[in-house]
């Protein structure tokens, strides 16, 4: 029987096929069979941050490091003291940040402010101790509902105003701690849309002519009030870009300059600037997001007698302080 | 020496098989170690998105959730509206999920409750890293155990940046965001 044999016309192609197709199958295989996410599955922040990327004629001067456990409160006094507030503890510090004194309170300050006659008023959870810095005597007012929890504090001439998230509403109260009235409720009569706080954050401040405003984060702005509860004005700002409020609430933290200027703080994507209160307009970024990590909180706001800003940043434990750049030549080109 | 004591050559074997009968009987059962299954922490999660591509379902196993506890229910749902939308409804064009896999719904004046249809979530986290920036952060993933395979190798871990991902025991295989114990879990 005669054999047929076959043999390819061009062995060398035929080879070269071969090599081709085997190389590009050890290349597929050796690459990862699962791509990369693409845009549309990312959540690009640096959009958002960039427009808080302009100049500032602030700088971060100093940071003061309290050695407090879980610091939340701060205030300052007229005289540059610096108190913050933690776990089972009040520390004072002196301004350029070494401690004075350290106090042992029962319980965790989410706020405090000082009183004209030095005592330090302090929020927690849901009652408000007033403590005498001198001998270290804490007066206990009544506590509050289970619901509340305060998380603001301020002291104007005979009232003390609390900010209650929990209960979503500002409490007057009298020095001696009993209960005057109830401030940013939803009131239709009155045109009181009420206060929103979808996060633990109801900031409230006096500024120098003695208005009180109240941050209404879930709003993105701000809102003025008699002392009787009427609604003075109101201005809401929410917005991506610089001279608005972004994210679902803020301002998380304000503050009043000696000269009026609102100081704001939000939380997310961190921003400090300063506002004129009355029109609500943007004035000046004191510090942008790049100087805070990624989606935290800074835990509270205050501004000390020589306009210092101060800002309570848990990240570094530190209160971080920021002053003007002229401020800072000022005093740097000063005679000693 | 008693010659009713000695012990032959049968009742040795039996005796032998008894042993080795019940030895392996408790080797099988009593000493079994408890499963395990694949979950990721949401606390080291950094939402970089591989949760959905390197999943070798399609869709990804995992899955986003909504503590509600920490949840603000607010009208400016960061995790559901896009940063850039208009309007704050359900038009397509305002929503930020890419497989509109949020549920919105009105609760009272400003409120509302956002809900994950699973079905068409693909764990892209982009929600997740929205709401932790711009909220309160109450969304996170979570791998849902009635979905997963939980290969020998899994891939998600494999590739996962932040070295989230880890074996849990089977009773205890959801985390909650605030290190909290997730409801029917001891």
């Amino acid at each position: 029987m005669k054999e047929t044999v076959t043999t390819a016309k061009h062995p060398w192609l035929v080879g070269i096929c071969v090599v081709v197709v085997t190389a590009a199958y050890f290349v597929l295989l050796a690459r990862s069979r699962h791509p990369d996410p693409g845009p549309n599955l990312l959540y690009d922040t640096a959009e958002f941050a960039q427009a808080d990327n302009v100049e500032s004629s602030f700088q971060e001067t100093g940071r003061l490091t309290p050695t407090v456990e879980a610091p939340k409160a701060l205030a300052a006094g007229p005289d540059g003291t610096v108190y913050v507030g933690g776990k089972d503890c009040v520390q004072v510090l002196d301004p350029s940040g070494a401690e004075v004194k350290r106090i042992a309170v029962n319980g965790s300050p989410t706020c405090m402010t000082l009183t004209p006659e030095g005592a330090l008023l302090l929020g927690m959870k849901n009652r408000v101790a007033q403590l005498n810095v001198g001998d270290a005597s804490v007066t206990e007012w009544p506590e509050l509902d289970a619901r509340a929890y305060i998380t603001s504090i301020a002291v104007h001439g005979e009232d003390v105003y609390v900010g209650d998230a929990g209960n979503r509403v500002v409490l007057r109260f009298s020095r001696d701690g009993t209960l005057k009235g109830r401030i940013g409720e939803t009131d239709p009569q009155r045109d009181i849309p009420g206060l929103l706080a979808p996060s633990p954050y109801l900031d409230v401040a006096v500024n120098p002519d003695g208005t009180l405003w109240v941050a209404n984060p879930g709003r993105l702005g701000l809102e003025s009030y008699r002392e009787n509860g009427d609604l003075i004005t109101s201005w809401y700002k929410p917005s991506m870009k610089l001279d608005g409020f972004s994210g679902c609430c803020n301002p998380a933290h304000i503050a009043f300059r000696d000269d009026g200027k609102l100081v704001t703080c939000e939380k997310g994507l961190v921003r400090v600037k300063i506002y004129d209160v009355t029109s609500g307009t943007y004035e000046e970024l004191v510090a942008g997001s790049s100087l805070f990590p990624r989606a935290q909180s800074v835990r509270d706001l205050a501004v000390d007698a020589r306009g210092r800003i101060l800002v309570l940043d848990p990240k570094f434990n530190a209160v971080r302080v920021f002053e003007h750049k002229d401020d800072e030549n000022d005093r740097t080109h000063q005679p000693a | 020496m008693d010659e009713s004591k000695k012990i032959g050559r049968r009742d040795f074997v039996r005796g032998a098989a008894a042993f080795a009968l019940a030895g392996g009987t408790w080797a099988a059962v009593g000493t079994k170690a408890e499963g395990t299954v694949w979950q990721l922490d949401p606390n080291k999660c950094t939402q970089c998105g591989r949760c959905a591509t390197h999943c070798v379902l399609n869709p990804s196993a995992v899955k986003c959730m909504n503590q509600f506890n920490i949840c603000g229910y607010c009208d400016l749902c960061f995790a559901y509206l896009h940063p850039g939308s208009r309007e704050r409804n359900t038009g397509a064009e305002n929503l930020l999920c890419p497989t509109a896999a949020i549920e919105r719904k009105f609760i009272e004046d400003p409120y509302y409750e956002y809900k994950i249809n699973e079905d068409n979530c693909i764990g892209c986290a982009k929600c997740v890293e929205a709401c932790l920036v711009f909220g309160n952060g109450s969304f996170y993933l979570q791998v849902r155990q009635d979905v997963c395979i939980n290969c020998n190798e899994c891939s998600i871990a494999k590739a996962c940046p932040s070295n989230a991902w880890s074996k849990v025991p089977a009773s205890k295989p959801y985390m909650f965001i605030t290190g909290e114990t997730p409801p029917g879990q001891k």
